[in-house]
């Protein structure tokens, strides 16, 4: 293999520091190293050495990885005891841009890792969905530094951040309707006992999980806040504690998680693509248009935002590595999650994410989770019947959502409905009449070729909707 | 020592939760837990000092 890392040293994934025996380091030619302590490198012996390990990896359910040494001398000195490769995911995301079918796909997948480890003596030292990652609708572990050896007095450490970041925010979706994201983004914490006890009604309290995991959790944690946990690790060793408490713990959650069920009621856009405003004719015509810009040329990386049911999405994908299939309805990416998942799709990465409010770098000097754009920009972004949402229903000035797309800086589909259009008419009829004078086809295509060069456009058959194929004027 | 080098938190009444929903495999531990527990309230039995001298790493 061939391991020359490029010109300049690796340099540390701002994410990960949390745990010191395992650091992850980018080298300039996009590869993935993992440098890890003594202790760290011992561990990574044990895990290499299992079944489990090779199966799962195999299984695609742990990144691949090999050992890389030779690769990038400079980080392999004290502290470093030893360097892993691993391979990379096609995009980078956190669990407050997954649906809740997502975020129960990669509890279950932490578990059964745990569930296969356990019965080799290994286990995994934290539970944090932002070790997981996914290729289209597969989830994968990513976080190879987490393995460790299991003593056998040794207590599940990983248990309260698990009910955190996993059980608590699907509980919230399951339980209470409640959209979990918006909580995971607030507190890359999660949800802490205490406050998820907070949150359940009396009536909540019948639900499977509430009266253990959340009200006596709650209660325990509130009980022993002055006891460190040195001290009750000791009494527990000096209980008897055996992994098979662990274990028998760990097959009550996969019970628990795999009955959680989030069903939602239909949204205004879960039947939208069979309640709007096209002919049957608009529609052919405008797959046939995406169809022929996305098969220009194959690309890395596009983006579908407004996908809706994925219908282009998918077209994307067939000439595109990954898509990102962009949609700030919740109910609707989930079906759309478990649709692709069924298929067998694996290029498409459905994500909840509202373009108004996208995002943004978190954590530690902001650095810690990078910002959507920060992370990766399409080399194709599609566009389709979303601007006069943007535009009237969220009041973004037409300059502005051009100005953005141009900024993302791939070439762009785009469509633009007119005021004839009979969804516009109803999203202007809700407006104050004088507000959106400038939404006109004229301003729009103003605003476009200011920042694009126009490859085709196209009427619909109807004549109310307009699809553009532009590439960007600068570069 | 490397049973004290986990870099998080794993919560005191997490840990103890553990143990009352551990099922069968952890009937005999809960209960030797809150015997050790009866005899450190009675002071009949004193906390190991073994277990909080040792620096904290967290």
């Amino acid at each position: 293999m061939s391991e020359a890392p490029g010109g300049g040293a690796p340099r540390a994934e701002p994410g990960s520091f949390r745990d010191p025996a395992s650091r992850v380091f980018l080298t300039e030619d996009g590869g993935v190293l993992r440098a890890l302590s003594p202790a760290g490198w011992e561990d990574w012996l044990a895990l290499k050495e299992s079944t489990a390990f090779a199966e799962l990896s195999r299984e695609g359910r742990i990144i691949g990885t090999s050992e890389a040494n030779g690769a990038a001398p400079a980080i392999v000195s004290p502290p470093y005891a030893g360097v892993l490769r691993h391979e990379r995911v096609p995009f980078v995301t956190y669990p407050y841009e997954w649906t809740f079918a997502m975020l129960r796909d990669a509890a279950l997948l932490h578990l059964e890792i745990l569930e296969r480890c356990l019965g080799e003596s290994l286990i995994l030292k934290d539970s944090t969905p932002y070790n997981v990652q996914w290729r289209g609708t597969d989830p994968v572990h990513i976080d190879v530094g987490s393995f460790e050896r299991l003593r056998q007095d040794e207590p599940w450490i990983g248990y309260r951040q698990f009910c955190e970041l996993f059980l608590y925010p699907l509980m919230l979706q399951a339980y209470k309707n409640v959209p979990f994201q918006p909580w995971l983004r607030g507190s890359l914490e999660g949800i802490a006992p205490t406050e998820a006890r907070a949150l359940m009604s009396l009536r909540d309290l019948l639900r499977r999980g509430v009266p253990t995991h959340v009200v006596l959790h709650a209660r325990l944690e509130r009980r022993h806040a002055a006891s460190t946990a040195r001290e009750v690790r000791g009494e527990l060793a000096r209980a008897g504690f055996r992994p098979e408490i662990i274990r028998a713990n760990v097959r009550r959650l996969r019970k628990l998680v795999t009955r959680l069920r989030w069903d939602p009621r239909a949204t205004a856009w879960t039947g939208y693509r069979e309640d709007n405003s096209y002919s049957d004719a608009d529609a052919d015509a405008k797959q046939r248009f995406v169809a022929v810009a996305a098969a220009r040329r194959s690309r890395e990386l596009a983006w579908d935002l407004g996908c809706n049911d994925g219908t282009f999405a998918r077209i994307a994908a067939d000439h595109a590595r990954t898509v990102l299939a962009i949609d700030a309805d919740h109910a609707t990416v989930d079906r759309l999650y478990r649709a692709l998942a069924d298929e067998g799709q694996r290029r498409v990465l459905p994500l909840v994410i509202d373009l108004c409010d996208p995002s943004p770098d978190r954590g530690w000097r902001g650095r810690e989770r990078a910002s959507l754009v920060r992370r990766g920009r399409p080399d194709l972004t599609l566009c389709l019947a979303l601007v006069h949402h943007l535009a009237i229903t969220r009041n973004v000035p037409l300059g502005e959502i051009v100005a953005w797309l141009a900024e993302l800086g791939g070439a762009l589909v785009i469509e633009f409905a007119t005021r004839e259009d009979p969804m516009v008419q109803r999203l202007l009829a809700g407006k104050r009449e004088d507000l959106h004078g400038d939404y006109t086809r004229e301003e729009f295509e103003r605003r476009l070729s200011e920042a694009f060069r126009l490859e085709r456009h196209e009427e619909s058959p109807s004549g109310h909707r307009i699809l553009y194929d532009v590439h960007p004027r600068a570069g | 020592m490397k049973a004290f080098l986990a870099y998080l938190d794993p919560g005191t009444g997490s840990l103890i939760l553990q143990v009352i929903l551990g099922g069968a495999a952890a009937v005999a531990v809960t209960a030797k837990l809150w015997w050790h527990r009866l005899l450190q309230l009675l002071h009949i039995r004193r906390r190991s000092p073994a277990t909080e001298s040792e620096p904290r790493r967290e």
